[in-house]
């Protein structure tokens, strides 16, 4: 239990893709081990209203790359004048952590979002940078092999945004319900062109 | 100095297997024992551990040493089930010979002999708790090392370090047989809130001289915790 660093806080996220719309999912637990202390950690962050960045692993690294990030936006907003679009958001985190190569941020991100024309972009990465696109749906964190279990099982192409809450809840409360160190509470944004809408889910606090 | 081309490179499996193939099932628990005039209430938790994987969320932790006593068991689930199994076994022999009820200090202590004689080898502690009708309701902690001690009531498992405070200010002595089942629920609640490694649904076996009742409260039945 005590094992990796990256497992010293817990936690999780989750991100799925449906027709012209993502859901990006996290739980919302802080913890020590196996103490809990917070259950109303927020660990998905709004980058603008078409993209938001999940980030488990430890807290610490979290909440610094994430104030890391937040200085970088606003000096791109003001020399591009614009909004960042999610590709090249997701290769900022990317060559930010890689930057850290030989004493890497503790942290494995996820980035969730809508390009222009609307499409779904997801895009997943470990502690060094490396990442992975997908189409359907990106996981990370204590149960990132449970969830990509659930989200398997329940995901299919196309989803409208009422059905995509559905199946992004499920998915990650039947995965976290079988994790030490994630639950005690949820949260799922759902985003589509007309913006975001946020949801908390009544989860089991053990 | 040895050298040859048999050399293993690795001194133990735990350096190549996949971490969930090497670890234990444990029970990270919280486990509870309450004495009232006339039976014991226990009380557990249900969850058990490889790692920080929950590979079952719905155990039970209470295990029957004899008709009128049990056991809550904490640590190893491999040890906890075989230690309970043997002193099951001696105990029915013991009845046969007896002829009567046989008494809880006597299932505790076969427990004890076992915790302490192997005391080098095993991960396991356990509340030892029933009637006799002697004594009536007794309550017996053995804890890691092979100790026993007979307490009022008492709390075991990784979760109980949370909850000690809570049950030096709620405990009475005299509580009714509600008020033990009460104050074991809240307890036990309150641990699967800040333990990660309790949780699931919380199972309660009464214990008296007319017989065993055994209650389960799941989730949206649990008492509820003002801090939220």
């Amino acid at each position: 239990m005590g094992d990796s660093i990256l497992t010293y806080n817990g936690g999780c996220v989750l991100a799925m893709a449906g027709k012209n719309c993502v859901a990006i999912a996290a739980d919302r637990r802080f913890g020590v081990q196996q103490t809990t202390i917070g259950t109303d950690t927020t660990r998905i962050f709004k980058i603008n209203d078409r993209l938001m960045l999940g980030l488990t692993g430890l807290r610490t690294d979290v909440i610094t790359l994430y104030h890391r990030f937040v200085q970088r936006l606003n000096l791109y907003r003001l020399r591009e004048e614009r909004e960042i679009k999610p590709a090249s958001f997701s290769n900022m985190v990317a060559s930010t952590l890689y930057s850290r190569r030989f004493a890497p941020y503790f942290v494995e991100p996820v980035v969730a979002g809508l390009t222009e024309k609307g499409e779904p972009y997801l895009c997943a990465q470990d502690l060094l940078g490396a990442p992975l696109f997908a189409q359907d749906f990106v996981v990370s964190g204590t149960c990132a092999e449970s969830l990509y279990g659930t989200s398997e099982t329940f995901w299919k192409p196309d989803l409208s945004p009422a059905e995509l809450f559905e199946v992004t809840s499920q998915s990650l409360l039947a995965a976290v319900d079988r994790d030490c160190l994630s639950g005690w509470g949820a949260v799922v944004h759902i985003i589509t062109l007309d913006g975001i809408e946020t949801k908390f889910l009544k989860a089991r606090m053990d | 100095m040895l050298q040859g081309v048999g050399v293993a490179p690795f001194k133990s499996t735990s350096e190549w297997l996949p971490s969930i193939l090497e670890q234990q099932h444990m029970m990270g628990t919280t486990i509870m024992a309450v004495e009232f005039d006339g039976g014991v209430v226990l009380g557990a938790d249900s969850r058990t551990t490889t790692g920080a994987y929950i590979a079952n969320r719905v155990s039970d932790k209470i295990t029957p040493l004899a008709e009128r006593i049990y056991c809550c068991r904490s640590g190893s689930a491999a040890d906890t089930q075989a230690i309970s199994d043997y002193v099951r076994y001696y105990l029915s022999i013991h009845e046969l010979d007896l002829d009567d009820w046989p008494l809880v200090k006597t299932a505790a202590s076969i427990c004890r002999e076992l915790c302490y004689s192997n005391k080098d080898r095993l991960l396991a502690g356990m509340i030892c708790a029933g009637w006799d009708p002697h004594y009536g309701g007794q309550v017996y902690t053995i804890p890691l090392g092979g100790t026993m001690v007979r307490q009022p009531y008492s709390i075991g498992g990784s979760g109980s370090t949370y909850i000690y405070g809570f049950c030096d200010a709620h405990f009475q002595k005299g509580m009714s047989r509600e008020q033990c089942i009460e104050f074991t629920k809240k307890a036990i609640a309150l641990a699967m809130t800040r333990d990660g490694s309790s949780g699931g649904v919380i199972r309660l076996v009464v214990v008296e001289e007319s017989g065993v009742s055994r209650e389960m409260i799941a989730g949206q039945d649990l008492p509820s915790i003002s801090a939220e």
